[in-house]
């Protein structure tokens, strides 16, 4: 029969599979922050909800392209406790309200994964509300660490302000 | 290792990468740890497209793709020769892929919104993604055969030709009829594009 042979179609359909459903745009930073969070000795928060119809072809923790205005949220799961983030972005800056449930004492920490990394750190408050007024843009994560601190601290997977 | 056909169009030669790939594993092995860092970006898509083919949805595949690097790194010394490194993470993902699906499909009716082996409805995430003329002819023909032809052509496609074994216990499907069923999964699909007038 006449034709392309058994390898030349599978390259073919590879090919075509590649062009339909490509990687996030970010996977291969998703996968070097995990790596590099394993080496913190540190525990990761499971990202359990998210503003679903806006993640497209984009990846879960990249909600919004980067020059996109709005509010979105993200919600993490740890041992005993839940964290919900809201993300605000305006033309000028971006805002980070955070939740923890049930409310708990404890230090976070905003750390922006960029080639000039930067943390900033606040409290827990006593309703369980923590706020970053004015926060970096581009891949970030939290890190949360107990008042007192008896455990490992969590981190979240990197995500997208 | 043969690179796509010139009539289909691909980026990079398999081959190289696997090459590159090698090369970097090497490095990074012996402490270069930036060597790491090109490693994940030259396989994640490949890990990608093989976990893809086991019908999770995204952001699981996701955590399957970064759970498989950690297995590398924590497991380097196992592997024996560079060369093996991607045959190596490929096992791993898909065998870690089809662990989650299995759980996935205990715990949810398969309605197709978490495991979808089929190809992508028009209006899905591939908005916008142009096809050369020829991909789109494949494409019309791959929706004509089976799905399960679909999704068998679609895990043997991904990443370096996988073992039967592994793809019989992803498919559920005996070891002795994945070769058989490969060929007429793809005798169908030749007869698909010949009558397209695609030869």
């Amino acid at each position: 029969m006449a034709g392309p042979d058994d390898d030349e179609l599978l390259d073919a359909i590879a090919a075509l599979w590649e062009k339909l459903d490509p990687p996030p745009d970010d996977l291969a930073e998703g996968v070097l922050a995990r790596i590099e969070t394993n080496d913190l000795d540190a525990e990761l928060l499971t990202l359990v909800e998210w503003d679903k119809e806006l993640s497209g072809v984009r990846s879960v923790a990249m909600l919004r392209a980067p020059d996109e205005v709005g509010t979105w949220s993200l919600e993490y799961l740890g041992p005993g406790f839940r964290v919900q983030l809201r993300i605000s972005r305006s033309q000028r800056q971006a805002r980070l309200d955070g939740w923890v449930v049930p409310a708990q004492p404890m230090t976070v920490f905003l750390t922006s994964m960029g080639a000039k990394p930067t943390t900033d750190e606040t409290q827990v408050g006593e309703s369980g509300r923590f706020e970053f007024p004015v926060t970096p843009t581009g891949a970030c994560r939290l890190t949360f660490v107990s008042d007192p601190s008896s455990t490992r601290p969590l981190v979240t997977p990197p995500f997208w302000i | 290792m043969v690179s796509v056909s010139e009539g289909f169009g691909t980026e990079v030669p398999a081959s190289a990468r696997w090459t590159a790939s090698a090369a970097a594993f090497t490095a990074w092995r012996d402490g270069d740890r930036d060597a790491l860092d090109e490693l994940v970006r030259l396989l994640s898509p490949i890990l990608w497209q093989v976990v893809r083919a086991t019908g999770l949805d995204r952001a699981t595949a996701e955590d399957v793709v970064q759970n498989t690097w950690l297995t590398l790194v924590d497991n380097a010394e196992a592997i024996s020769s560079p060369l093996a490194v991607s045959g190596w993470l490929c096992t791993t993902a898909r065998r870690e892929a089809w662990k989650v699906s299995k759980r996935v499909r205990r715990e949810v009716a398969t309605d197709g919104d978490v495991l979808s082996w089929a190809l992508p409805a028009v209006d899905g995430p591939e908005d916008g993604i142009v096809l050369a003329d020829d991909q789109v002819v494949l494409r019309r023909c791959l929706s004509r055969i089976s799905e399960r032809c679909q999704s068998l052509l679609r895990m043997l496609a991904a990443g370096p030709r996988p073992e039967y074994a592994e793809v019989s216990e992803a498919l559920d499907m005996p070891v002795g009829s994945i070769g058989p069923t490969r060929a007429r999964c793809l005798d169908k699909l030749r007869g698909e594009l010949i009558s397209e007038g695609a030869f």
